[in-house]
């Protein structure tokens, strides 16, 4: 899920302490908003927001953040929906509703598991460029 | 400005700017004038521990962009409730980094 890439130049302290404050909070967001997916993903993109005149290292983390909430919001709602459907609107309980939640709940744990290995490797100045996020940040942020 | 001050000023106030900051900083102060010293003392600078106590207490009630001089954002925060508890939760993050730079701008606020 994850991979240590090179980066075009060594962070500074404070680039690294700001990088890894991104991936903190997304755990801290998903911790208290958990319940709500759109939590998540407003608080990212309030961060990405304070930090966008920052350096290159600061904003291409806080995009990559970003990108992975926009698409776990996603993933989740449609997760939120379908099970308050068969818990309170009477939809049928099918065997592709439980292997779409268990699917959810497995990537839901990798993201989790990704966020705190890429909060302490930020913290300590390495660059983490995350599976499918890290190219679309790629072309995203430009230097 | 005599090195003395100079180097006192540092040890007063090194913690309210960024790391990398410091030795351009000091250049900058070794090189201004001695009749700025006390425009630098007053320059009304903010602690950036005291602002996220300030932070996790008051934030809610926009009081720490208040104390940074960013009114605007305050009221906004206010009458939001610090944003649903969204924009306060960031602001945790977020409100030390933002004091060091509001230091630095005052600083050059006097340099300049």
């Amino acid at each position: 899920m994850v991979e240590k890439n090179n980066f075009p130049y060594v962070p500074n302290e404070y680039e690294s302490e700001k990088a890894s404050n991104s991936y903190l909070l997304s755990l801290i967001a998903i911790m208290t908003g958990f319940p709500i997916p759109l939590f998540n993903l407003i608080a990212a993109v309030i961060f990405y927001f304070g930090n966008k005149r920052g350096t290159y290292f600061v904003r291409w983390h806080c995009m990559q953040v970003l990108i992975a909430q926009a698409i776990t919001m996603i993933v989740n709602s449609i997760a939120v929906y379908w099970a308050v459907g068969v818990l309170v609107w009477n939809f049928t309980l099918t065997n592709n509703f439980i292997s779409f939640i268990l699917t959810v709940a497995i990537f839901n744990i990798i993201e989790f598991i990704a966020t705190i290995y890429s909060a302490i490797q930020t913290r300590k100045g390495k660059h983490i460029s995350w599976l499918i996020f890290g190219p679309l940040t790629d072309l995203l942020v430009k230097e | 400005m005599e090195q003395q001050k100079v180097d006192m000023f540092l040890m007063s106030y090194g913690k309210y700017f960024e790391g990398h900051q410091l030795m351009m900083l000091r250049d900058k102060l070794t090189n201004l004038d001695d009749s700025k010293f006390i425009q630098l003392q007053a320059a009304n600078l903010k602690d950036p521990t005291t602002l996220l106590i300030v932070s996790i207490i008051g934030g809610h009630f926009g009081i720490d962009r208040f104390l940074l001089g960013e009114v605007g954002l305050g009221i906004a925060k206010l009458l939001t409730c610090g944003g649903l508890g969204i924009w306060t939760m960031v602001d945790w993050f977020l409100i030390m980094s933002r004091t060091r730079e509001t230091n630095m701008q005052r600083v050059q606020s006097v340099l300049y």
